[in-house]
């Protein structure tokens, strides 16, 4: 480790895990996901083991390639560990759930419909009785300052905007867990600092356990209540941060030494895992 | 004197419609130079002039070439976006017949038409039925095409809010490959067209295909191309037809 400091890291956790596990609100046991490539098999999640208490706003940092994104969706059901086990609520999932949120990298939105109706989309899909979620999705799309926009069509929107339909499309459905794969990783850095703010200030409105994605340290400390960093090869977590600061979020957050301290560190290990690893693009 | 903008609705419109008339115009003048002679090749004046006199007869075997060509059509539209979302719904389906579709497609259809008057008879059948044989393959094409060629990641989306393959095709698959549809369907008019003329040219006894034959019979060029005259009218307002459809469509899906 480079920066040490003499401050005591009382923000960094032991990964420690429950004892009774599938008490838990979100449950990850010893769960590994294997792809067999021609090269022989590749190990996507090496092994992850970690509990996620209920309203927590949980990010899953690290390098591209450590598999945060196959660790999500593993979470959400979209795809199976190969040896393992995850409960959402003490349930063991093993497909997409309705009562799970979802937000990807590209807003996914339905081209020939308006905002108002790609918000309700999961609400249709579901078959849950629209006339009940239509005020729901007017405080969404007030809270994310969309609702002079609701019967735009993607196309008028720019990409923040778009990405903040996808997330309350996301929440559309009262989701007792929130999923995010790198939701702002398309966007251009002000527009992503924007999202930031937005999604902070949103937080405080809706209060969700939520799992959110990204390779920014600056995102994952700035929005969590807790940061699990990973590492690429073998792809595991290697540290587990409880972000020390009460909500709601400021901006002036990020001019905090304390909020840069751990903003190095997160970033010192996830490099002291590329180094030893001597990768070239590190 | 100043230049009318490139864009410009006038220059749009009046550019091509200019030069149609000038090029009659020609024809006219080079017609009446030379003094060829009128079953070779009438003036626009005269055909123009046939089309008048026989107009009566002309609407009256416009009449089922006009209704045989927007039936077969109908049909293979119907049939055309069935079957593309017959091999886009099913991987088994897609791997029997699809390389037969191709191959079928790459046949010279109009020699099979003389089969289907032996398999049909001569009654409109035999036309209607080629005629929804030669515009099928367009429409399965273009709509397998905008079915296949939806965003992974919206699919993806639908697994995740656990959407059943019938809400995939028809809230997402269907309204994404209506565009391309559309595309096959505008190529589908002119060949429902073709197919139930060539059937006209083969055996009939009424139709635009069947006047076209018997004034050439008749060396009476000018009605040859006064009935060509409203076919390609027809032709226009059928094509006029589907692009108006397909406005409409995408307003009530709202793109």
């Amino acid at each position: 480790m480079n920066a040490m400091t003499d401050t005591p890291r009382d923000w960094l956790q032991p990964t420690s895990v429950a004892v009774d596990r599938d008490a838990s609100y979100v449950s990850v046991q010893a769960t590994r996901k294997t792809y067999a490539t021609r090269n022989g098999d590749v190990h996507a999640v090496e092994r992850a083991d970690f509990d996620i208490d209920e309203g927590d706003f949980v990010s899953l940092v690290g390098p591209s390639g450590c598999g945060k994104s196959t660790l999500m969706s593993m979470i959400g059901g979209l795809e199976t560990p190969t040896s393992g086990r995850i409960t959402v609520g003490g349930t063991p999932i093993a497909a997409p759930r309705r009562d799970f949120g979802y937000v990807f990298q590209d807003a996914t939105l339905l081209p020939w419909k308006t905002v108002f109706d790609n918000v309700l989309f999961p609400i249709r899909t579901q078959k849950r009785p629209v006339a009940d979620y239509l005020g729901e999705a007017e405080r969404l799309l007030k809270l994310t300052d969309l609702w002079a926009f609701r019967d735009k069509r993607p196309a008028e929107l720019s990409g923040g905007m778009r990405q903040r339909v996808a997330i309350c499309r996301g929440l559309i459905n009262d989701p007792r867990l929130l999923m995010m794969d790198e939701p702002f990783s398309a966007l251009d850095a002000i527009t992503r600092d924007d999202m930031n703010l937005m999604l902070a200030q949103l937080w405080d409105q809706v209060h969700k356990t939520a799992i959110f994605i990204t390779h920014s340290i600056r995102e994952a400390v700035y929005l969590s209540d807790r940061v699990l960093v990973m590492n690429a090869r073998p792809s595991r977590i290697v540290a587990d941060i409880r972000v020390p600061f009460a909500r709601p979020r400021r901006a002036e957050m990020q001019e905090d030494p304390l909020f840069n301290e751990i903003c190095g560190f997160v970033r010192d290990t996830i490099h002291e895992g590329h180094g030893s690893r001597q990768d070239p693009t590190a | 004197m100043r230049a009318i903008e490139p864009d410009s609705a006038a220059r749009r419109i009046g550019l091509p419609l200019a030069f149609a008339l000038g090029t009659l115009l020609l024809w006219e003048a080079v017609v009446r130079a030379f003094g060829i002679r009128e079953v070779l090749l009438p003036t626009p004046s005269a055909i123009g002039l046939r089309l008048v006199e026989t107009f009566p007869l002309l609407m009256q075997h416009a009449w089922p070439t006009v209704w045989e060509s927007v039936a077969g059509f109908t049909i293979a539209s119907v049939l055309g976006v069935a079957l593309a979302a017959l091999l886009s719904a099913s991987g088994l389906m897609r791997q029997m017949l699809y390389p037969n579709v191709v191959l079928f497609q790459l046949i010279p259809k109009i020699a099979l038409a003389p089969l289907f008057i032996v398999w049909l008879g001569i009654g409109f059948q035999s036309r209607l039925t080629f005629s929804v044989f030669i515009s099928f393959f367009p429409v399965v094409i273009a709509a397998l095409a905008g079915l296949d060629n939806v965003d992974k990641s919206l699919l993806r989306l639908c697994r995740a809010l656990t959407a059943s393959s019938w809400q995939v095709f028809a809230s997402v698959r269907l309204p994404h490959a209506l565009p391309y549809v559309f595309s096959g369907m505008k190529i589908a008019t002119t060949f429902a067209i073709i197919g139930v003329i060539v059937g006209e040219f083969i055996t009939s006894q009424a139709g635009l295909g069947y006047l076209i034959l018997f004034a050439s019979s008749q060396a009476d060029t000018s009605l040859i191309l006064a009935a060509i005259v409203v076919l390609c009218a027809f032709g226009l307002l059928f094509y006029g037809a589907v692009a108006w459809l397909e406005r409409w469509t995408q307003k009530a899906f709202g793109e």
